[in-house]
């Protein structure tokens, strides 16, 4: 139940606002305004703040007043193979990473929740270092490691066998992404599963349940929210990435990340570089929503909404 | 909640501090002057920002008294574009661009018609062949210039190819052991797929690209496109092509492939610093040559400083000024060959200094980077 707002109450909202309003001023101003600049440029408007750009820019779809809308440059770009095989690889990269960020994290998460030694907490420990590492150098790393002539290889060949190159491929691409997003999913997920009162697991091993029938029963449904959150972050992070997939990815297929500063820097075509933003950022929403989601669920099962 | 106000006031004062010392900078930036100095911005590697700062400029403050020449240098060149767009928006809008000569993303700025035309002003220009100033766009002063060369190891190659013909078929001869970096990653790679194109376009066609953007001529590059992309199972990894004119030098020096395109000032340097092993030699192909060019300065047209710009555009020129480019960055003079110590002229001599061949108009490179992207990889 909540209280009347008197006059008292609406002093607390305005001051709390007052507080709250030079982060959402920033936010409005270096963020909201330069979004709403760049989704007129995809349809078309080259005046303005976008005259500069449009200045220098090539093969631009224009329109002639303020009120129209062209989806002449979403047509050009959706029309080109390219870029559909392109956007295609960059929603499975996205997907697949995830997918295996979230299964390790889960793997150690279990690991330092079912035995608390000092190799979990080692472990633990050590799954959180690439934080510390700039991307930049993780992908040279990567890229060294995986080559042709590489220490993967080299193992191998003394080993009597021959390991593929992955230098240059996408798979270089999805491991480097995996090992830059596993730290922050590890730190959700074991805080999740870390949560998990220890007399709930021992009541349902009490009822006679095994360690897998507890942890599908007990710490999975306790600890999906915390899940689902990294799961998104890490979608969204891998989709639009940049330096790993620039460095350790192939010509082609491209991700989009990497697409979006060809086009804008070496094509001259920022128009079909901010296009791909914009389509980024629905499919990015997407990903979004279930974050949104998992939030609403947390918050509706502790009673704040 | 009195105290609300003060907190957000505290909370607002780095923002408003952060617009108050923009404002300020870039006042001062427009008062700066008087005539007497200049404000030169230029990009590249750490080798470039040593010439200027520890060559270039001394040099010219020395034989200038009085005059102050401020350097702005972006590493790499990560914000040519940022910059660029800064020095257009300042010219349609009139106002100080806080730059008097660019010597980076000149070219783009001379096709967007951002800089002062030369004239008279630049004297030595005279000495300069007249092709390679034109290709550089109105308002465009070549200062040093380089070309792309074929390196190879010669330890495992003994007689490497003398023609862009010959190359091919070393290509295709030895899978796996030639690749040259993405156009869009930088000149050395673009050299090389400019000249495929170049061997199936007529002349005429590819001279009025050097100057003008022509988009109806460019179908006549589909047969250099077909070759290209029929390369990719015979290049490195079965159609790797690495990112940036270093990593091709790097799979060069670590023996993981044998041949490719490279920079000659790249090359000069790397094997005086010893990171290109001393098996490792370089040569100029020819029908057609690897294209070269020039680095270009151009002094803005919305500039109050133009005299002064103009004196160091033109002290670059001199002789001395062109001897020392040529020692510390293996830069090829710009000059004529004719004007340099005999010394310079041998060390240039194998890379056919004095016959750069052009390359193309920047739209056209810029929609070569494009239609490769489309074309060759994973075809």
């Amino acid at each position: 139940m909540r209280p009347t707002p008197t006059q008292s109450t609406l002093k607390h909202r305005l001051g709390g606002l007052a507080l709250a309003s030079p982060p959402l001023l920033l936010v409005t101003i270096f963020v909201g305004f330069p979004i709403v600049v760049a989704v007129a440029y995809s349809l078309g408007h080259t005046g303005g703040p976008n005259a500069t750009v449009s200045l220098i820019a090539k093969d631009q779809v224009t329109v002639d007043a303020w009120w129209k809308q062209s989806p002449g440059a979403y047509g050009v770009l959706l029309r080109d193979e390219r870029f559909r095989r392109d956007l295609l690889v960059t929603v499975l990269v996205s997907l697949a990473t995830t997918a295996i960020v979230l299964v390790l994290a889960w793997v150690i998460a279990l690991y330092v929740r079912l035995t608390d030694t000092w190799v979990s907490r080692l472990l633990s420990a050590l799954a959180v270092i690439p934080m510390f590492i700039p991307v930049v150098i993780a992908s040279w790393v990567i890229l060294t490691f995986y080559a042709s002539d590489g220490f993967v290889r080299t193992v191998a060949d003394q080993l009597g066998f021959t390991a593929p190159v992955w230098g240059y491929t996408t798979t270089a691409v999805v491991i480097g992404l995996v090992w830059t997003q596993l730290p922050f999913a590890t730190l959700m997920v074991v805080s999740g599963v870390q949560g998990v009162p220890d007399a709930l697991i021992e009541a349902g091993r009490d009822a006679g349940g095994s360690i897998p029938r507890v942890v599908w029963s007990v710490v999975a449904p306790m600890a999906l929210v915390p899940t689902v959150i990294a799961g998104t972050f890490t979608a969204i992070g891998t989709l639009g990435s940049f330096t790993v997939p620039y460095f350790t990815g192939p010509n082609a297929p491209k991700m989009l990340g990497v697409d979006m500063n060809d086009y804008f820097q070496s094509y001259n075509l920022p128009q079909s570089s901010v296009v791909m933003a914009v389509v980024v950022f629905v499919v990015a929403s997407g990903f979004g929503a279930v974050y949104v989601w998992a939030n609403y669920r947390s918050s509706a099962s502790t009673g704040r909404v | 909640m009195r105290r609300s106000p003060v907190v957000a006031a505290a909370l607002l004062a780095p923002l408003a501090l952060t617009l108050a010392s923009c404002s300020s900078g870039s006042s001062s930036a427009g008062t700066a002057g008087g005539g007497t100095s200049v404000i030169v911005a230029a990009s590249g590697d750490t080798n470039v920002q040593e010439l200027w700062q520890q060559t270039l400029i001394p040099d010219f403050e020395k034989a200038h008294p009085g005059t102050k020449v401020t350097l702005t240098f972006d590493l790499h060149g990560n914000n040519d574009q940022q910059n660029f767009a800064r020095l257009a928006a300042a010219t349609q809008q009139k106002k100080d661009p806080g730059v008097d000569l660019v010597a980076s993303f000149t070219d783009k700025a001379a096709s967007a018609g951002l800089l002062a035309e030369v004239g008279s002003k630049v004297p030595s220009l005279a000495s300069v062949d007249p092709k390679v100033v034109a290709a550089g766009g109105a308002g465009a002063i070549p200062y040093r210039a380089s070309s792309v060369l074929l390196a190879y190891d010669s330890a495992k190659v003994p007689a490497p190819p003398k023609t862009l013909a010959d190359l091919l078929t070393w290509i295709k001869a030895h899978p796996g052991r030639f690749t040259y970096n993405s156009p869009k990653s930088g000149g050395s790679g673009q050299a090389f797929v400019v000249s495929v194109l170049d061997s199936h376009t007529a002349t005429a066609d590819r001279d009025q690209m050097t100057t003008g953007y022509h988009k109806d001529l460019e179908k006549d590059w589909a047969p250099g496109w077909a070759q290209l992309a029929s390369l990719n199972a015979d290049v490195f990894q079965k159609g790797v092509y690495p990112n940036g004119n270093n990593q091709v030098l790097q799979l060069l020096s670590s023996g993981q492939i044998d041949m490719a395109p490279v920079w000659s000032d790249q090359f000069i340097s790397g094997q005086a610093a010893g990171t290109i092993p001393a098996t490792m030699k370089a040569q100029q192909i020819a029908d057609p040559t690897f294209t070269g060019g020039a680095a270009y300065v151009g002094v803005t047209e919305a500039s109050k400083h133009q005299d002064l710009a103009f004196q160091v555009a033109d002290f670059m020129l001199q002789p001395d000024e062109q001897a020392k480019i040529a020692e510390k960055i293996a830069g090829y003079p710009a000059i004529s060959m004719s004007r340099m110590s005999s010394q310079i002229q041998q060390k240039f001599a194998a890379a056919a200094a004095n016959t750069l061949r052009p390359g193309y108009n920047p739209d056209h490179a810029s929609d070569i980077n494009n239609l490769w992207d489309q074309n060759v990889p994973g075809k």
